[in-house]
């Protein structure tokens, strides 16, 4: 390869690193139920609705919200899910698991659960629904490979859809707090002359930003304050 | 690259795939958290299958590739240590033990009806799913059966970077973990077996029990299916 073709294609493949990574289109909402706040001493736990129930929210977004949510000097006290759901055994399972928060005053009358929450001072628990799919992709994309090198040509693209909701409960009122949503749509590219140059669109990843964002702004803003 | 290490490292990474496809699993005894919940006061005996102490499923996926996942003595452990928390007094019968002449309250007998799983091909998902349907038979102190109960437990675990054969695991387990979360939750209520608190052989009645029915030419076994839930 001559100096000249390594010099050109090298600012092309920057540029397309630059110009970004895929088209992201996000929208998060929230529904307050009743007034909400966090003292330092208390903590949140994030878990995933039963997929008994059929949801599918993968065990890495869960983390992903646990990290954000707790990340930095504004973070927030979060127990790790599974430390909390073993704590709790088997009260927090998929199959026994509270549904809605009408259930949560008999959950606290069984043997030693009102305590063991109480040990990990845990004041809110949000339960998360939802997943990421792959929900459209077309173009088509080849590589070729001979004895004096190959490539690829072509253009592929696809898109992935990341919807997800999040109940907040309320463990000392025993009561819904509210309602956080994070629909986010991204479309991802991968044109190829030559070299495939992908413009990926982190569509989940941006989904735990925008959603762990609003739910930070939700649990720690009183609004009786 | 000289020939040996050619070989060398052509069999490594030939191995490696292989590996990769995740056809044989192995699952270690999963530990159960310690329950919440109120112990039964009562002395059981538990009488393992034979199969709880090396339970390998095998199955051949149509147009895929054949499975073949060992529990080992997954079983075994589950229920040791269930029954441990549910029950204030355990003993797990060695296979010749006769449990007439155990001073227990009652006799539980669980087994394995059957073991199924989808892989992420069949499920059009990015998961495994595991069911496991246990079987629990309880008896009283006499052998008679009291209760037949079909435990049907669903575990499900999305496939991760670490491969298949973790996530089948990963399902296994949390398959046995439900079961698990079922009967403490369920097992009083659908077996009544804290009816039988207190009815425990004393360490001489059971001889005579036993000398009882040698002569009225009876089986100390329980029959099948006296009661099924």
């Amino acid at each position: 390869m001559s100096n000249r073709l390594v010099a050109i294609r090298i600012p092309l493949i920057l540029a397309a690193a630059m110009l970004g990574s895929g088209c992201i289109t996000s929208t998060v909402m929230d529904a307050r139920t009743s007034n909400t706040g966090i003292s330092a001493d208390e903590s949140i736990v994030i878990m995933a609705k039963s997929y008994h129930l059929g949801n599918e929210t993968e065990r890495k977004y869960i983390r992903c919200i646990e990290d954000r949510l707790g990340r930095g000097r504004e973070g927030l006290n979060v127990i790790p899910h599974d430390q909390f759901v073993d704590s709790l055994f088997p009260w927090f399972e998929p199959r026994t698991a509270p549904a809605e928060t009408k259930n949560l005053a008999k959950l606290m009358d069984r043997p030693g659960v009102a305590d063991a929450i109480a040990a990990q001072g845990v004041r809110y628990i949000i339960w998360l629904d939802g997943d990421t799919d792959r929900v459209a992709g077309g173009g088509s994309l080849s590589c070729a490979a001979g004895p004096g090198g190959g490539g690829c040509f072509g253009f592929a693209w696809w898109q992935k859809d990341a919807d997800y909701d999040a109940s907040i409960w309320d463990l000392r009122e025993l009561e819904s707090s509210g309602t956080v949503s994070a629909d986010v749509s991204g479309t991802s590219f991968m044109p190829a002359l030559v070299i495939p140059i992908p413009m990926i669109a982190r569509t989940q990843a941006r989904a735990c930003k925008t959603l762990a964002d609003q739910l930070h702004n939700f649990i720690v803003q009183d609004e009786s304050a | 690259m000289n020939s040996p290490k050619r070989t060398l490292v052509f069999g490594l990474l030939a191995s490696g795939l292989l590996a990769g496809c995740g056809g044989n699993v192995t699952l270690k005894a999963p530990t159960i958290p310690e329950p919440l919940l109120e112990q039964i006061d009562m002395s059981v005996g538990v009488r393992m299958p034979e199969n709880f102490e090396h339970f390998v499923h095998e199955e051949e996926i149509y147009g895929s590739q054949s499975w073949s996942i060992d529990l080992g003595r997954s079983n075994a452990a589950l229920f040791e240590q269930l029954f441990a928390y549910m029950f204030s007094r355990v003993v797990v019968l060695a296979p010749g033990d006769d449990p007439q002449l155990m001073p227990i309250d009652a006799l539980i007998e669980p087994s394995i009806d059957a073991f199924e799983f989808s892989t992420p091909e069949q499920s059009n998902t990015e998961a495994f799913a595991v069911w496991i349907r246990y079987r629990v038979k309880v008896y009283d102190p006499e052998g008679k059966l009291v209760s037949n109960w079909p435990v049907a437990a669903y575990g499900k675990s999305q496939t991760t970077m670490l491969g298949d054969s973790e996530a089948l695991q990963q399902a296994a387990v949390l398959a046995m973990r439900d079961a698990a979360a079922l009967m403490i939750m369920k097992f009083d209520n659908v077996t009544r077996i804290s009816s039988l608190a207190g009815g425990a052989s004393q360490p001489t009645s059971p001889l005579l029990r036993r000398q009882q029915s040698t002569e009225a030419g009876e089986q100390a076994a329980a029959p099948e299916g006296a009661t099924s839930e």
